[in-house]
């Protein structure tokens, strides 16, 4: 810094000096040699002396051979620096070379404000005013003094160009991740930007200075001020803000809310959620959506979402591009994503842009963040039931890092150790692990790669264990062709599969194995395109293999009359095209266009039973049994998915979005009454099983106040669905052969309005959500076994008209902070027995309309305390404790009621989850 | 002691896990209890009085059903035929015998005395398929040896394909300690001792019995999946070491072929009724069958009128027939002497107070409250069994059926 002001100084007054014609003749020869060389043989040979920081010269490491008789040194030095930053001025025998500028030898003639236009216009190239350090120096001086100076480029006495592009990474200045949805604006201007999700930005800005700003969550704010000759590239680090404690961000893009012409999207940012009160010490990305509008779990341990309305299955559950079946550890009380290596999840319940598709309600976009490109790091958490590290290391400094996450319960171990008999026997542990590898060749090219596993293994009832877990490997490549064209190609492998092992001590001949495994396979190609600021293109293909192996029975002892049962395999493969179209038509009007071709073809090797036409799907109505050969297309079904969005600015920081998508499904989760459990099966269209579609209107009202400190919105939907799957009554899921003989097909709508309140900053920030939401089914059929509660709309099983959310943090000092989090929902409706009665000889259960009734109404108050580690520089990890108490109020909210029949007589249980106060501690680390 | 305490701290830790879920009885709400009419409702091509049962659902608390006793019960068939029914202990039975016969349709009406009336769908007898055979198999089930009785059938038209089945078993019972006198006991309380036993010759058959029992769950099998309409059914399955077929055994097969609907209606019943196993959590709701209420469809009507043809067959077998050379099933009872424990069965006839030996009043109290039973009496002592061992009606009936064949 210093050196440039003296550099400052000394150009000021030399600038008065007049250049003169260097007519002296030189000859010199130079081969493969350095700037450093060129200057020193010059000067060797010649009078002249340079002028120059020898950094410069070694920045500038190309390599030039030339001969040169009797040539003015104008013409070596031109030839000589023509591919360098560097500029040079003569002055009698003076060489001066400097860095980006170029010294001028006379003011121009506009630069004291008295314009001549003509002498602009006379040379036919437009002169932009030329940038004097004067000009620079006047914009320092009222700056603080640690932002920076950034030349770009090279400074030519003529440029035909008033803008110019620069782009760049941001990352965070500690682990080198980069940072995505970074703003970043021109000070004074209209100009601004966000980074991708690779950190990277373009930016438009007229040459000389600029001042750029950028804000980022948790980051301080950065500026630089950018002397700009030529395109070019600007990497911006930006620095952790160690007081994370005040700030609870679920929505990274500040403004982004009302900016945005997609409604219905939810930003969580892991870091800001580490407030939040805990259950056994996890952060978890999934407990904190379902605190947002039009999120609910079925129950509390459960691990299916229901997104607006949506069933389970319809949620599109990614993990860097990947799906996971079920993120779910232990039925949901964890989530399987590991929170210490996740960067953002971005959850989209309406207007699902076109590149996304296969399922009906929702995507999760969960996106891990890269490994530390600079120095090992490591982040962890120590908890009563779980730990959790995560590491990070550089393979190649500055190029590939490498991040790898581990999570598991130390529960197996204690439960074992145990006197207590019965205790000994149960079993809950799991774990999961993450890797991924980014490499980064350079700006343009940029490979990622990530492996992910979890494993469950839980009994219940000591004669059976439970295993399931997920897999996933992704791969992707991120291209950029230039300014305006980029690509990424993405290929990924999910497996999910689960197994019971059920041992019966007393009687081993009933003790089996089941199984049940489903696998997939994509690739998708995803291409940008920015025509211009105000048209921008998205499109792109995507394919995806399914197999499943829907079940198999096998007796453990030879003997067993169990019989074995190993139900055909069942593949299908989806395909899209998709292109999405963002229409700035005016400042106040954004479009988004997005449509989707998706088709699905179900394959053999099969053999599908092909039913008589309009009567009910049973053994009695089997025309015939066809075979297919392997890769034969059994059926297909496609359609165009349109996925429209517009948003308009009524006013200042107040937008008005309207959205419309059409989504269709072509896998369905066949899940037994209450909640989803491990146990679920997928299942895909095939000749008998169509494919579900939905369709949403959303209309959404967004206002910010207080300089964006409060967020305001209000977001309506209707949606309306068909052919998602039902079950008859006493329907068998589990190793059905013919299981689309206990399917029903039915029609669904939903609809519901979504407050939100958010406040961002200051001591006191959180948000309160409340959802009044309605969603109803209707399974018609003219024959009465298909028909339920006689073919009139009934309430799902997870319509919970109202839904309460209020999450606030609280700053005593920064470091000491108090959160708390009020959940209030209405009772999920159930299918009640409702009497005995006799028939034959036994006696049954009468069972209600389906849905009739409800469990009570669920509410909880969980309280945390937060303490910040010290802020002293030298310290070995940054620390972080939470306390937390989950269920304060010691609500006995039952998670699921149900009836077992047992000798003729109805049994009703209730199971309910943490039905008492419990605390946690859990420390969280940072290095 | 440092073990225990690692323990505790354990549990401590744990302790969040531990409580994660509980799982109580839950107290069914019966607030919620619905009443509904439920007709069970099955006419055959047996020339018989047809019967029909009409109850009400009754809330769990209550032992069993409401019977409806005063409803207007008849079945029309498609000649304009009204056959009546009148109620005769617990059920509605037709005033006159009828049979369901081939080619003609019938449909049931009940009018409650609340002036609501049900009506069946209009259903037609299914195919005559008779039982061919029953047959006992010495089999496995789930490891354990036994016989089963398989029903065979055959259709060759393959128009049957939904069969139900019910049973009725009867077994001979032969008391193992059975004695041609009863000892009877007479208690004169002032003198001493204070009563007296006389044995009496026997009147009454007592050694030999009969007991039946019927089929309580529902038995349905389908031969849709098969390339045949061949049936070959475990109606029943009794282990090799079961009293019941230790001395005769006779079981009677009802074989009725149903149609779709009504088998559909039988097979949800079952499934909804089943206890549920790991694998199948089965979906709970309300079915109905084929009958409506005619003045408001939404009512929950249960049951099904089924028109069926039925057949029966029966078949009488010794154990030795199935199970040669084989030590015959034990008694259910404890009628054996063990030498280790004779006290359980010997006891001293005395009333001495300075003997500890003596047990006087408990032979006169075992023998008075019928508890246990003479066999003999020998050194001052009474060998007793427990009732069942010498006196089968105690449990059994000594009527011999009248279909009965030895």
């Amino acid at each position: 810094m210093q050196k440039i002001q003296i550099l400052i100084a000394f150009l000021f007054f030399s600038f008065t000096i007049n250049a003169q014609e260097n007519s002296e003749k030189i000859s010199v020869n130079f081969k493969d040699a350095t700037i450093k060389t060129v200057v020193e043989t010059i000067e060797k040979n010649t009078n002249y002396k340079f002028f120059f920081i020898e950094d410069w010269l070694v920045a500038n490491d190309k390599l030039f051979s030339g001969n040169y008789t009797n040539t003015t040194i104008n013409t070596i030095l031109d030839d000589v620096l023509s591919t360098s930053e560097l500029n040079y001025f003569i002055d009698k025998n003076k060489v001066i070379l400097t860095n980006n500028s170029v010294i001028y030898n006379k003011l121009p003639d506009n630069y004291f404000g008295d314009t001549l236009k003509n002498t602009v216009t006379n040379n036919k190239i437009e002169i932009e005013k030329p940038i004097f350090y004067k000009q620079f120096d006047t914009i320092s001086k009222n700056k603080k003094s640690n932002d920076k100076i950034v030349f770009i480029g090279k400074q030519t006495l003529k440029s035909d160009k008033k803008t110019f592009i620069l782009s760049g990474f941001i990352k965070n200045s500690k682990t080198n991740e980069p940072l995505s949805n970074v703003f970043i604006k021109v000070q004074n201007k209209a100009t601004n930007t966000t980074t991708n999700d690779s950190g990277f930005y373009t930016i438009e800005l007229s040459s000389g200075v600029n001042f750029l700003e950028t804000s980022y969550v948790n980051h301080k704010k950065s500026s630089r001020k950018v002397i700009l000759y030529q395109d070019g590239t600007l990497d911006i680090n930006l620095e952790e803000n160690n007081n994370v404690l005040d700030e609870v961000v679920i929505d990274g893009k500040k403004n982004e809310k009302v900016k945005s012409a997609v409604s219905g999207v939810i930003t969580i940012d892991i870091e800001g959620i580490k407030n939040i009160p805990l259950i056994l010490g996890e952060r978890d990305i999934f407990k904190v959506a379902a605190t947002l509008p039009g999120i609910k779990t079925t129950g509390e341990g459960s691990a299916g979402y229901n997104v607006r309305g949506g069933k389970e299955d319809q949620n599109l559950i990614l993990l860097d591009d990947g799906v996971i079946y079920n993120p779910a550890h232990f039925f949901g009380f964890f989530s399987a994503v590991n929170p210490y290596t996740t960067k953002s999840a971005t959850i989209y319940k309406g207007s699902i842009p076109a590149e996304y598709g296969g399922r009906l309600s929702s995507v999760f976009d969960i996106t891990s963040k890269n490994g530390n490109l600079t120095k090992f790091s490591g982040e962890g958490g120590i908890g009563p039931v779980t730990s959790n590290l995560a590491l990070s290391t550089p393979i190649i400094k500055d190029k590939s890092s490498l991040l790898v996450g581990a999570r598991g319960t130390y529960s197996g171990w204690i439960l074992r150790s145990l006197k207590e008999e019965t205790l000994k026997k149960s079993k809950a542990s799991f774990y999961d692990g993450i890797i991924k590898y980014n490499h980064k060749f350079n700006a343009k090219n940029i490979l990622e790669t990530t492996a992910y596993l979890s494993n469950d293994l839980f009994s219940i009832s000591s004669d059976s264990i439970y295993n399931y877990s997920n897999r996933m490997l992704s791969l992707k490549y991120e291209h950029t062709f230039n300014e305006k064209n980029k690509g990424a190609i993405v290929f990924t492998n999910s497996e999910y599969k689960f197994n019971i092992d059920y041992d019966n001590d007393t009687d081993n001949l009933k003790s089996f194995d089941f199984g049940y495994k489903i696998n997939e396979t994509q690739a998708i190609l995803k291409l940008n395109y920015t025509f211009s600021e105000k048209h921008k293109f998205t499109y792109g293909i995507s394919s995806k293999l399914y197999g499943i192996n829907p079940g198999f029975l096998e007796a453990k002892n030879a003997i067993s009359s169990i019989k074995p049962i190993d139900i055909e395999k069942e593949r299908g493969l989806e395909s899209a095209v998709f292109i999405s179209y963002n229409f700035k038509v005016n400042k106040k009007l954004l479009l988004d266009f997005g449509i989707r071709y998706s088709n699905f073809s179900a394959l053999g090797k099969s053999s599908q039973r092909i039913y008589q036409e309009n009567v009910p799907l049973n053994d009695a109505s089997v025309v015939e049994i066809k075979n297919y050969n392997n890769n034969e297309v059994i059926q297909s079904y496609g359609g165009f998915e349109p996925r429209i969005a517009a948003r308009y600015f009524l006013g200042k920081d107040f937008s008005v979005k309207l959205g419309y998508d059409k989504t269709y499904q072509y896998i369905h989760l066949l899940s037994s009454n209450t909640t989803q459990a491990p146990t679920d099966t997928w299942k895909l269209s095939d000749l008998n099983v169509k494919p579900q579609s939905g369709q949403q209107f959303s209309l959404g009202f967004f206002k910010n106040l207080l300089d964006k400190d409060l967020e305001f919105s209000i977001e309506g939907y209707y949606k309306k669905s068909e052919n998602f799957l039902d079950y008859k009554v006493a329907a068998q899921l589990l190793l059905n052969e013919n299981i689309e003989t206990e399917l029903l097909q039915g029609e669904g709508k939903a609809y519901g309005i979504e407050f939100l309140i958010k406040k961002n900053s200051g001591r006191l920030n959180g948000w309160l959500g409340y959802t009044y939401s309605r969603t109803f089914i209707k399974l018609d059929s003219e024959f009465s076994d298909e028909k339920v509660n006689n073919g009139n709309y009934f309430p799902s099983n997870f319509d919970k008209p109202h839904d309460v959310s209020l999450v606030l943090n609280y700053r005593f000092t920064k470091r000491y902070s108090m959160s708390s989090n009020f959940i209030y929902q209405t009772g999920r409706p159930i299918t009640y027995p409702i009497g005995s009665y006799q028939y034959g000889n036994a006696q049954y259960t009468l069972y209600s309309d389906r849905n009739q009734f409800r469990i009570p109404d669920y509410y909880r108050l969980d309280i945390g305390f937060n303490v910040e580690g010290n802020h002293k520089l030298k310290k070995l990890a940054h620390g972080f404790w939470n306390i937390s108490i989950y269920n304060v109020l010691g609500r006995n909210n039952p998670y699921s009621i149900y009836f077992v029949t047992d000798d003729g007589k109805i049994k009703a249980f209730k199971t309910s989850i943490f039905s008492i106060p419990v605390p946690t501690i859990t420390y969280n680390f940072k290095f | 002691m440092k073990k225990s305490l690692l323990n505790s701290i354990l549990l401590l830790i744990l302790f969040p896990f531990l409580i994660i879920s509980c799982t109580d009885p839950y107290v069914l709400r019966t607030d919620n209890y619905e009443e509904a009419v439920v007709i069970e409702a099955t006419i055959t091509n047996e020339l018989k009085k047809q019967e029909i049962k009409v109850s009400k659902t009754y809330k769990f608390e209550e032992n069993g059903p409401t019977l409806i006793d005063d409803a207007v019960v008849n079945v029309t068939d498609s000649d304009g035929t009204v056959f009546e029914f009148e109620y005769n202990s617990g059920k509605y039975v037709s005033v006159n015998p009828f049979q369901a016969e081939t080619g003609k349709q019938y449909k049931l009406l009940v009018i409650t005395d609340n002036g609501k009336s049900y009506t069946s769908n209009n259903e037609t007898l299914t195919t005559v398929n008779p039982i061919q055979d029953v047959v006992p198999t010495v089999t496995f089930k789930d490891g354990i040896r036994g016989v089963a009785m398989n029903v065979k059938s055959f259709d060759p038209t393959s128009s049957s394909k939904y069969y139900r089945f019910e049973y009725e078993e009867t077994y001979k019972i032969i008391a193992p300690k059975w004695v041609s006198v009863k000892a009877v006991v007479t208690y004169t309380p002032p003198t001493n001792p204070i009563g007296t036993i006389d044995l009496i010759p026997r009147t009454t058959e007592a050694r030999v019995c009969f007991s039946s029992d019927k089929s309580n769950n529902l038995l349905l099998t389908s031969t849709n999946n098969l390339n045949e309409d061949r049936v070959n059914f475990p109606v029943r399955f009794i282990k090799s070491n079961d009293y019941t077929i230790a001395n005769r055994y006779s079981i009677l097969v009802r074989q009725y072929i149903q149609n779709l609907a009504s088998y559909t209606f039988y097979t949800t019943l079952k499934e909804i009724s089943g206890s549920g196993s790991i694998l199948s959590q089965n979906q709970p709701g309300f079915f109905s069958g084929n009958i409506k209420c005619v003045e408001n469809t939404n009512e929950k009507v249960i049951g099904f009128f089924d028109v069926a043809s039925v057949s029966s067959k029966r078949i009488f077998f010794n154990y030795n027939e199935v199970f040669p050379n084989e030590a015959l099933p034990k008694y259910p009872y404890k009628c054996d002497i063990n030498p280790e424990t004779p006290q359980e069965n010997v006891f001293k006839f005395c009333f001495s107070p300075f003997d500890f030996t003596c047990q006087g009043y408990t032979v006169l109290s075992l023998l008075a409250s019928e508890t246990y039973v003479y066999y003999d009496f020998y050194n001052d002592s009474y060998e007793l069994y427990p009732t069942p061992c010498g006196d089968c009606t105690s449990f059994s009936s000594n009527i011999i059926p009248s279909f009965w064949i030895d």
